[in-house]
């Protein structure tokens, strides 16, 4: 007991020393041990947690990879690309326990956008993006785009067929950019094909340049959530209810009961992880695709091209963005300027928006042709002038191509606007009502629908629902201003709903 | 001290102190499955260090061809990675070995690495042939040849030939046996090496081992 | 959870609707490959594997060595197996010079390591496509080879295992093509020629083949499904003692 005593006593002294430089007991309370979180979260609310161990297994595995990795596109003796060779020869057979490094790599990705897309699920669901969380929604809207980024450079290391022809189709759509597209991806490649010097600065991205932005983020994320305290399935602010210490009502200290609750959702994370890589780490060629065991050949396509599942619903509505579907997508902006319109009697900047938005992307469209149908005008008026500026036909707009590649941005970044565009005078979905609801349901079942079409060759009535769906997602967003404060709610409790 | 007692009896001292018999049994037992699921975790990534299948491949026995060698030549070849010397020695560079013995740190090699074979004075199976690691013992450079005898090899009047190690100067024999007052401590490592036949050395393999 | 519910009881739904617009009737159907991982049989397709593909295929992941794992010694591997490599530790890779090769054939022969692994697709595994390829070889004088395959159209290899197998040929039948217009379509393959081989033995020799080729596109995957078992255990215990805690801490949370 003495003994015991002793020990704790030299502790405390060594961590009082320590705190007079610097804040760790500070850090470890505001953060850890005195961070009050509302105590009624659900499962849903385990995907942050999540998100963040991912993150660490994707870099702890990702620098070990690193070390046998050898990003070089020429051919060895046996007339295997280098890299490729690296990956399957030296790290999947050569090193000692390489293949479950890899496999926890590969597998960690695809784990990497399901707990992310379920945490902004979450977040959709609780309202999670609505004042004050604004700048917690929009740090994580880049550190979405850094996982796309991440995902999208690092695929093409293994330089397998599919990593070399998806990266020459993804950086092929810059090439849409009118004036400068073909000299952009170019840029982009540093070669006319998707080559060596490829390779490498990707490799650069994937390993360096983008995970230290991802770091900056994350911390972001985290620092601005700790400001203003986390959101609940209530959508209520706990903060609003505090005891006399200052302590709120409804939170109860992050660690322990938190963090314990976390190490059973990661326990039963880790035993779904460990399913896949242990008995499935192909993931049904969803996670590692079949036809990315061939070595990069630049002289042959593969018969079906296809994106890794978790970018297929904007695969999906950069090929539905065809010139016959602009009428449609030109007819939905008009709605929303129409609607703006009207709300905004008082305001003539945005009146004056509400006309140019439309005018301009008609423009854009169409040129001066009607809905893309006819000869552009100045054809009939003026027969034989070319009203051509650096290689941009201003009679006829620009191409769908550039069109869908806008559209495939666009639609990553609509999210971002949420905190903007949601009206509901309540955060929760527990007290919104069935307009709001039915919107959430259409709009996940159209991005499922999206996801499972970019996964397919393109076919004629794919590309229709893809169109219709591409629709549906954009009206979860444009309208969302109007359904979410026409909805009825219902009346949202003073304090947390718990047992 | 007083307010430390009175702490201790409130149960507030240390963390496992306030805890409940049934926290404090599961907070092992997670911890306990938790520490096993880390090492399985760190099981790849520490193997992984580990020479791999390449560099194995790279590093197996090699096979040597002596009828190529004439009497007091030397070849380098490449095992592991390393150098390897074959020195053809003479009966009278055999015989010279004897008189090094005196000027030696370990003239019978008991401090040194070696096969069981490979002891004594002339350090090789055959004492025709010398087979050895040519890595210095100080601090890993290859030492250079020295076979010239006398005044003439630059190493003094007394040298009956050797080696040279040119970063910090450690002085070995033709048997690789290292001078007194040299900066390495024992003589250079004799690899395990075996014949397959009159003319073919195997440098890497025991005979016992195949 | 009725939201959710919900929502993924339509997605599946209008997935399954969708889907059935989507599938299009398939022309090629491949044979299940009978693969067996155990030993007499890996061996057997590693004799083939050596004698007829290493000739102008590497196998660039796969080291001799590596073979001792389906029972070999190295002794064993060194007097049957090698015959352009002279230690055991080297990569399965052929002397073939790949322009030649070009020149042959018109492609490279392709490495086929993880070719097991590369051939599966939406109409089965791959080493149904495999098996399937491998006997679907059928005389073409159309071909600079002399040879045309079911499964891979004009494809560049030869048969390699023809003496094995004889010379199969193609039967085509007239079809209407849905607008009355008569197109030739391959309705079979007639051995007209026997080899070595009874179909049977062929069909066994070739899936022992093919069990070799799936083994080599990941040595050890069965001490990897054998290891997935003990970790699955290892975190179920894990999952039920952090939940148990979870309970105890969460208790006096009112």
């Amino acid at each position: 007991m003495n003994c015991c005593k002793t020990v704790t006593d030299k502790a405390q002294q060594a961590l009082a020393w320590v705190d007079e430089r610097f804040p760790l007991s500070f850090l470890w309370k505001s953060h850890v041990s005195e961070y009050y979180a509302p105590k009624n979260f659900n499962f849903w609310y385990l995907f942050g947690s999540l998100a963040l161990l991912v993150l660490v297994i994707q870099i702890v595995t990702g620098i070990f990879l690193v070390m046998n990795y050898k990003p070089d596109a020429s051919l060895n003796l046996a007339g295997v690309p280098v890299a490729f060779a690296s990956v399957e020869s030296t790290i999947m057979r050569d090193v000692w326990g390489g293949k479950y490094i890899r496999y926890m790599h590969s597998t960690g990705a695809s784990a990497f956008f399901i707990v992310v897309y379920l945490h902004m699920f979450r977040g959709m669901l609780y309202g999670s993006y609505r004042k004050p969380r604004e700048l917690i929604w929009l740090f994580g809207m880049g550190i979405f785009l850094c996982l796309m980024g991440e995902a999208f450079f690092g695929y093409l290391l293994p330089w397998g067929q599919m990593s070399f022809w998806g990266a020459q189709v993804i950086v092929n759509l810059f090439s849409a950019v009118p004036v400068i597209g073909g000299q952009l991806s170019e840029f982009i490649r540093g070669d006319f094909v998707v080559s060596d010097a490829t390779l490498n600065r990707f490799f650069a991205f994937h390993v360096i340049a983008i995970p230290l932005v991802l770091l900056g983020l994350v911390t972001s994320h985290l620092i601005a959530l700790h400001e203003v305290g986390s959101n609940n399935p209530d959508g209520v602010e706990i903060k609003k209810h505090k005891d006399a210490n200052g302590i709120p009502l409804d939170g109860i200290p992050f660690y322990p009961y938190h963090v314990i609750k976390d190490v059973f959702g990661v326990s039963i994370f880790l035993i779904v992880f460990a399913a896949v890589i242990f008995f499935a780490p192909e993931g049904g060629g969803y996670f590692l695709e079949f036809n990315n065991f061939f070595p990069a050949d630049a002289l042959k396509t593969p018969p079906h091209i296809a994106p890794v599942w978790y970018f297929t619903p904007y695969y999906s509505m950069l090929r539905a963005t065809t010139s016959d579907f602009l009428p449609f997508l030109w007819a939905f902006i008009a709605l929303i300027s129409v609607l703006t319109w009207r709300g905004a009697a008082s305001c003539r900047f945005v009146r004056g928006l509400c006309v140019l938005v439309p005018l301009a992307a008609y423009w854009g469209f169409f040129g001066l042709s009607a809905f893309g149908l006819t000869v552009p005008l100045t054809a009939l008026l003026l027969p034989g002038v070319k009203f051509t500026v650096l290689g941009v036909d201003l009679a006829r707009g620009l191409d769908a191509k550039f069109w869908g590649v806008v559209m495939m941005g666009g639609s990553v970044m609509l999210f971002a606007l949420l905190p903007w565009l949601d009206r509901s005078p309540v955060k929760s979905i527990r007290y919104k009502g069935v307009l709001v609801k039915t919107a959430l349901v259409i709009f996940v079942v159209a991005f499922l629908i999206l996801g499972y079409f970019g996964t397919q060759p393109p076919s004629p009535v794919g590309n229709i629902l893809s169109q219709i769906c591409t629709i549906l997602y954009l009206s979860f967003f444009g309208l969302m201003p109007w359904y979410s404060r026409l909805d009825k709610t219902k009346p949202v409790p003073e304090r947390l709903t718990w047992k | 001290m007083s307010d430390n007692k009175e702490n201790a009896s409130n149960g507030e001292s240390c963390c496992a102190c306030s805890l409940d018999p049934e926290r404090r049994a599961l907070l092992a037992a997670t911890a306990g499955v938790g520490a096993i699921v880390g090492l399985g975790v760190a099981a790849p990534f520490v193997g992984s260090f580990l020479p791999s299948e390449r560099a194995k491949a790279a590093g197996a026995p090699v096979e040597y061809d002596l009828s190529k060698l004439a009497p007091g030549q030397m070849d380098t070849i490449e095992w592991q990675g390393k150098p390897v010397w074959i020195v053809r020695r003479t009966p009278e560079m055999v015989a010279a070995l004897k008189k090094n013995d005196a000027n030696l740190v370990d003239p019978n090699s008991e401090r040194s690495e070696q096969p069981e074979y490979a002891k004594g004075t002339a350090r090789a199976i055959k004492d025709e042939y010398f087979v050895c690691l040519g890595v210095c013992t100080h601090l890993g450079c290859s030492p250079n040849p020295k076979f010239l005898l006398g005044a003439e090899s630059g190493m003094g009047e007394d040298w009956n030939g050797g080696f040279l190690c040119p970063c910090h100067g450690s002085r070995f024999d033709l048997a690789g046996r290292v001078f007194k007052s040299m900066p390495a401590p024992v003589n250079l490592v004799i690899p395990p090496h075996s014949y397959l036949s009159d003319t073919r050395l195997l440098i890497g393999k025991d005979s016992k081992e195949s | 959870m009725s939201l959710l519910n919900k929502t993924l009881s339509v997605a599946l739904l209008m997935l399954a609707l969708v889907g059935q617009g989507v599938v299009q009737a398939q022309e090629i159907k491949l044979d299940k490959a009978p693969v067996k991982f155990d030993n007499a049989t890996l061996q057997q397709g590693a004799k083939l594997f050596v004698n007829y593909c290493l000739n102008c295929h590497s196998a660039s992941a796969l080291r001799y060595n590596t073979l001792t794992q389906i029972g070999l010694t190295e002794q064993q591997i060194m007097d049957n197996l090698m015959f352009t490599a002279d230690k055991s530790g080297e990569q399965m890779i052929v002397a073939l010079r790949r322009d030649d090769a070009r020149k042959w054939f018109g492609v490279a022969p392709p490495d086929l390591s993880v070719v097991a692994r590369a051939r599966a697709s939406e109409l089965g595994s791959g080493p149904d496509w495999l098996y399937t390829y491998l006997r679907s070889f059928y005389r073409d004088d159309s071909r600079p080879t002399g040879w045309n395959n079911v499964v891979f159209p004009n494809v560049g290899m030869p048969h390699a295992l023809w003496s094995l197998q004889g010379v199969q040929e193609a039967r085509f039948a007239e079809v209407d093509d849905g607008t009355g217009k008569k197109v030739q379509h391959l309705a079979g393959l007639e051995l007209t020629q026997p080899g070595q081989l009874s179909k049977q033995e062929y069909d066994e020799q070739v899936a022992s083949l093919v069990s070799f080729l799936t083994w080599m596109g990941e040595p050890g995957q069965e001490t990897r499904h054998a290891l997935g078992w003990v970790v699955l255990a290892v975190l179920s215990v894990l999952a039920i003692f952090s939940y148990l805690l979870k309970r105890a801490f969460w208790k006096d949370v009112h």
